[in-house]
This record gives structure tokens, sequence and C-alpha cells, in this order.
């Protein structure tokens, strides 16, 4: 069969941010759907989202409550999400109480009333708020059974695209006749970990195209329903991939030792302990970008925007003006429930929203902070899923980690995470002569040749600033205590003028 | 607390609209009940039978504090009322004409109503219940609610 002989499926939006992505564009019209999961998961609001975007006067939604929330209540609270639009009721959507049909008759006599309102009304979405409540009594699953079995073929018939909304434990999904009728199944979950409340949402099925698998997060804001993909909406987005293009730093001799800086696309890890200057390089290389025409993101998770571009002024670098230019967006990432899905899809608004080509993370260790603690243990996956999606449409990342400082060990991070960066810089204190200096080296670098020599550098009002010659005449200089082999050049070279240390 | 003289506005123009809409010449509790009986109409089909009978339950204990007049009402199981322009019975042996008793019944009336959709404006706020009273009376324009007995010009 021809592709064009295929009946084509239309998909509705959700009017849920993030859940057509993860349904795999839209919900199938005129299907059979069921929202399962625990009283206070977000089912009713779902409904209520799918709803407001999809009705229409020519074809309304008729919700049906049955026993349980009362419709005035429900009303009442579902008003102040901002997608309830009360001018659409009654025209577009009409709420159907079934309480009394229930109360009094038997699930023919419901299914008899639902028929009725449909016929009369032709709606395009039908939903049944919550088709569990009719049948508590031991011994009814059959009759529930052949009630919905049906109602689809009813619904089906008619056009209608429907939602059906149930209470349901996680131990019930097993074995169940009534899902098999279904052609999605949607499960929302609500689980505390530790101090944290984490809702997980999850496409059980759906018949007829391709949803992405897995528990996605979502959260309940006063806009309602807002769910993350675990692929943060990139599988449906073209992927533009880097160009061979070298990002500089603009920093002369650093740009050096990344053979003309690093490549456009690339994960760069600044490691190093407090006071290194991990943030001014990154602002530096922030900067540069937005010197050269690409906008850039900055998320930060311990300063403020306004701290942080502060800062930045006393080396020099205005950050003030690029924002108000919508060259550059600083994202405050401070609450300590977010997940990485949250996180990621504020990144990706700011960077859809500005066109950046460069990102900061500053650093890991104030993201891992930010999650919610059930996510910190997924973080290196977390990590792995967010640097493949970002760089897979040519962001340059640069991330910055702090490591404990130690003299008898080199580490990279502390999250084992190296080997998701293309290139590392490792920035670390060392011991000469009786100071405190500090030194800096290309540790790896994915798409080509890096300088292999250990650099001595300094902060100043200028920012990072690379001194003088390798420093080849040293033992041990990665261990923090090197022994210095030679004394003779101290004459031949005098140590170029140190600027003046700024506060980073 | 007293009913809202918005409140008292709306309903005595739900009233008005239906005593013209009936064009007979008729006691005005009828048109009270026939607002009384669209507004159970409309809400029982939206909100259920059991929910509209606790709101109108509710009225009415709001309302027969501050309306004499509302003495032998009640509201049944099913939220339909009863009793409402009953003349008491001293009423009935000193005010053969029932001038006052009338009047007092039908302002117990208007104020039930008032309650009613006052009840509906705190829990649902003024677009839904606006929605509703739309719903119910689809001639109706409530925009300028208090002027020109709430009819369409």
């Amino acid at each position: 069969m021809n592709t064009q002989d295929k009946v084509t499926i239309n998909k509705l939006s959700t009017g849920v941010p993030g859940l057509d992505e993860i349904v795999g564009g839209g919900l199938p019209e005129f299907s059979f759907n069921i929202i399962a999961g625990a009283p206070g998961s977000g089912k009713t609001t779902l409904a209520h989202q799918f709803v407001f975007a999809n009705a229409s006067p020519e074809r309304p939604a008729l919700y049906f409550t049955v026993l349980g929330e009362s419709a005035i209540k429900m009303l009442r609270y579902q008003q102040q999400y901002t997608f309830f639009d009360p001018a659409k009721l009654p025209d577009s959507i009409r709420f159907i109480n079934l309480s009394q049909v229930v109360l009094e008759k038997d699930l023919g006599a419901v299914l008899e009333e639902i028929t009725k309102e449909v016929e009369k009304a032709n709606p395009a979405v039908v939903v049944v708020d919550s088709f569990r409540t009719m049948v508590r009594k031991p011994g009814s699953d059959m009759e529930l059974q052949s009630f919905i079995q049906r109602l689809a073929l009813f619904l089906a018939s008619w056009q209608a695209t429907t939602f059906l909304i149930g209470e349901y434990a996680e131990d019930e999904l097993r074995d169940n006749p009534i899902f098999t009728v279904a052609d999605g199944l949607f499960w929302l979950r609500q689980t505390t970990e530790r101090n944290s409340i984490v809702r997980k949402l999850q496409v059980i099925k759906l018949r007829g195209q391709d949803s992405v698998p897995g528990l996605h997060t979502f959260r309940i804001t006063d806009a309602g329903v807002q769910a993350f993909s675990r692929t943060f909406g990139l599988t449906a987005r073209k992927r533009n991939p880097p160009g061979g293009r070298r990002l500089c730093f603009g920093i002369p001799d650093l740009d050096k030792m990344l053979d003309g800086g690093v490549p456009e696309g690339d994960s760069i890890l600044v490691a190093g302990s407090s006071g290194t200057g991990k943030s001014v390089l990154a602002t530096q290389f922030v900067a540069e970008g937005i010197s050269k025409g690409e906008p850039a993101i900055i998320a930060v998770f311990e300063e403020r925007p306004e701290a942080y571009a502060l800062r930045a002024t006393n080396l020099g670098l205005d950050l003030e003006t690029p924002q108000k230019d919508g060259k550059l967006t600083i994202l405050y990432l401070r609450p300590l429930d977010l997940s990485v899905d949250e996180t990621m899809q504020s990144i990706l608004d700011a960077v859809t929203k500005i066109g950046a080509k460069r990102l900061v993370i500053d650093s890991l260790a104030g993201f891992e902070m930010a999650l919610s603690p059930g996510f910190r243990a997924d973080f290196r996956e977390s990590l792995y899923r967010m640097i493949f999606a970002l760089t897979g449409i040519g962001v340059t990342i640069l991330s910055t980690v702090e490591v404990d400082e130690s003299f008898t060990e080199f580490p990279f991070s502390t999250y084992s995470i190296s080997f998701l960066c293309d290139d590392i810089i490792r920035m670390r204190y060392v011991s000469i002569d009786g100071q405190l200096r500090k030194i800096m080296v290309v540790i790896k670098m994915r798409g080509g040749n890096h300088a292999k020599e250990i650099r001595e550098y300094e902060i100043t009002s200028k920012g990072v600033v690379i001194l003088g010659r390798a420093l080849t005449n040293f033992q041990g200089l990665i261990t923090g205590i090197p022994v210095h082999l030679d004394r003779s050049d101290l004459k031949e070279e005098p140590a170029q003028k140190p600027g003046i240390e700024s506060k980073s | 607390m007293m009913t809202s003289l918005k409140m008292r506005d709306l309903a005595r123009c739900l009233i008005a609209y239906e005593a013209v809409a009936s064009k007979t010449s008729e006691p005005v509790e009828s048109a009270i009940l026939r607002v009384y009986g669209k507004l159970r109409q409309s809400l029982g089909v939206f909100a259920g039978v059991a929910s509209f009978q606790s709101l109108a339950f509710r009225a009415f204990t709001q309302a027969k504090s501050e309306a004499p007049g509302l003495w032998a009402v009640q509201v049944d199981a099913n939220g339909s009322l009863q009793g409402l322009g009953e003349p008491k019975p001293e009423q009935l042996e000193f005010e053969p004409q029932l001038g006052s008793g009338k009047d007092q019944a039908s302002e117990g009336g208007v104020i039930l109503i008032a309650r009613l959709l006052g009840l509906l404006d705190m829990f649902l706020g003024e677009a839904l219940t606006f929605s509703l009273l739309r719903n119910a009376w689809p001639g109706a324009t409530f925009d300028d609610r208090v002027a020109e007995n709430g009819r369409k010009s």
C-alpha cells in the first residue's frame, strides 16, 4: 500500500507544554484514552488543558463529572490556571453531572445519558471524570469493562476524542482488561523523595504513533501541567551539526594552546579548585562570543545574575549591554527541587529565544545542588542526555566544575564525567618559591591537537592572563608541589611582571 | 451579612425578565419560582442535583434571617422550592387582603435568589456565574443587567 493510500490520523495538540513532543507530535484524533493515577496526580488538570485547547462552539467538549469532586469546586480551583478561559463556557465546553444517574440507576443508564448528550452536541472531545467511581462494588469489573467497551465503540463512531479519568494504584496496571480497550494510556505518578515531591508521566500505550518512552518529569504550576520530555524536545527538532569552526576565548595564549580555539559544538569542562578562575574564564568565553556576534546563555546556580554581571564588570567585561540587546541571557536556576529536564527546558527556551551559540553552566556542583534529591542519583546520566541534546543543535557548552585540590592527585571532576566532555582545561594551584601560583593545562581535545605545556596564569583586572613561557623547568607541577630542576633560568628570564590579582 | 445590592439587582433583573416573558399578569412568586427553577435546571445539569440542593439550602438559610416572608419555604431533597408566598395564619386572620404578606414573600424570594447568585459568584466567580446565567437565559443580556430588565434590545 502506498503511503498516500494510508489513512492520515490528525494529531491534536494536548494543550500541555512539552506533552505533544512526548506523544509524538500530538494526540491522535478520535482516540480513546485513559488517564490514570493516584488522587492529586494532575489527571483532571491535564484533561482540562486538552479540553480548553481543542473545544470550539462548532465542535464542543462535553465534560461528564460523576461521583467524587463536585463540579462547582472543581471549576473553582481549575479556573485559577491561566489556560482556563471562562468565555469558553458553556458554548465550547459543557459540564454535565451524572452522579444522580449513577446513584439511582445502572451503567446502562449512564451510557444512555452520555449517548443522548453526545448525539445532541456532536462534541469533538468527551471526558468522563472519574469513570472509576461509577463502579466500586465487588465483582463489578465485568460490568465496567462492558460499559467501557460500548462507550469506546460509540464515541469512536461519533468522531470524538475521549478521555476517561480514573484513580488507579501502581499495582493495578498489570492484567487490567480495561486498559486493552484504550488507544492511549497515560499514567501520572507523584512520589516523595526525601523532602521533595517528584511528578512523573508515562505514556504506557499510544496506538498508531511513536511516543517517547520512559518516565517524563512534569510540574503543575499556575499555567497547569507542563511536561518535560526525556529527550528535551529535541527529537523533533532539526539537528544542527557544528560547522567545524573554532571558538576562541579571547585569551591569545590559551587560544593558541587550543590550536585556535575549541571546536564548535564541543562540550568543554573547566575544572579547578575554588578561586582558580573558572568563572572568569567562562565569562571571557561568553564575552568573546558576544563580541563575535554569537549570542550566549549563562546558567548560574550559586550567585544571582546581577552579582555575576557585576563581577564581570570588574574584569572589564560588559555583560549588561548584551543582556539589554538580547544577546545574552543569564539564567538563575536555584530552586532545590528541579529536575534536570526542567533545567534543560529553561536553558533550551533561552537558547531558542536568542539563538545562543555558547552556553556556560556555572557550575555543575551548583546544578546538582539545585536538583531534587531523587534526580541527583541520575546526575551523570542526565548530564549525558543534556550535553548530547544541546551539542547536537550546534551549541558549544562550557561547564565549570570545582574539584578538591589534592597534592597527590590531579582529578578532573568529582562526577566522573570527563568522558562526556570533548575538551578539558584544568586549572590548579601550585606552590613555587614560597608563593601559591596558578597553572593551567589542556588535558584533552577530542577534536584535534592541543598544546601539552603547562602554563602559569594570573587573574588580573583584564581577566585570565597567561604568563611567560611554558613552565618546563619543573618536575611534578601537577602535584602542586613541583621541584625546580634548574634555577639558572631565573636570571635569563625574569618572571613576567605579574598583574594585580583581582578578587574573583 | 446582608445580600449585596449587586446580587439583589441581578435577582430582580432575572425575575423581571421572567415576568415579562410570561406575557400574562401573574403573581410575582410565579416569576421567582421560574427563575429558581431555571437555576435549578441549569445548575443541576452542570453540578448535579445534590450540589444544587446543598447550595439552595445554604442560600435559603442565609435568606431566612433577613426575610420573614420565607417562613413557610422549604428546600426539598431534590432542590425544589415549596411554600413560597404562603401567608402566615395570623395574616389570614387579620389581613385578608394579604397585601403586606405578599410583599414580604416576594421580597423574600428576591433575597433567596440573590443569595443563591451570591454563592455562585463566591464559588465560581463572576465570569462563570454569568456563563451559567447566559445558558439558562439565552435571550437575555447581562452586560447592563440592572437596566432594561435584562432584555436584549
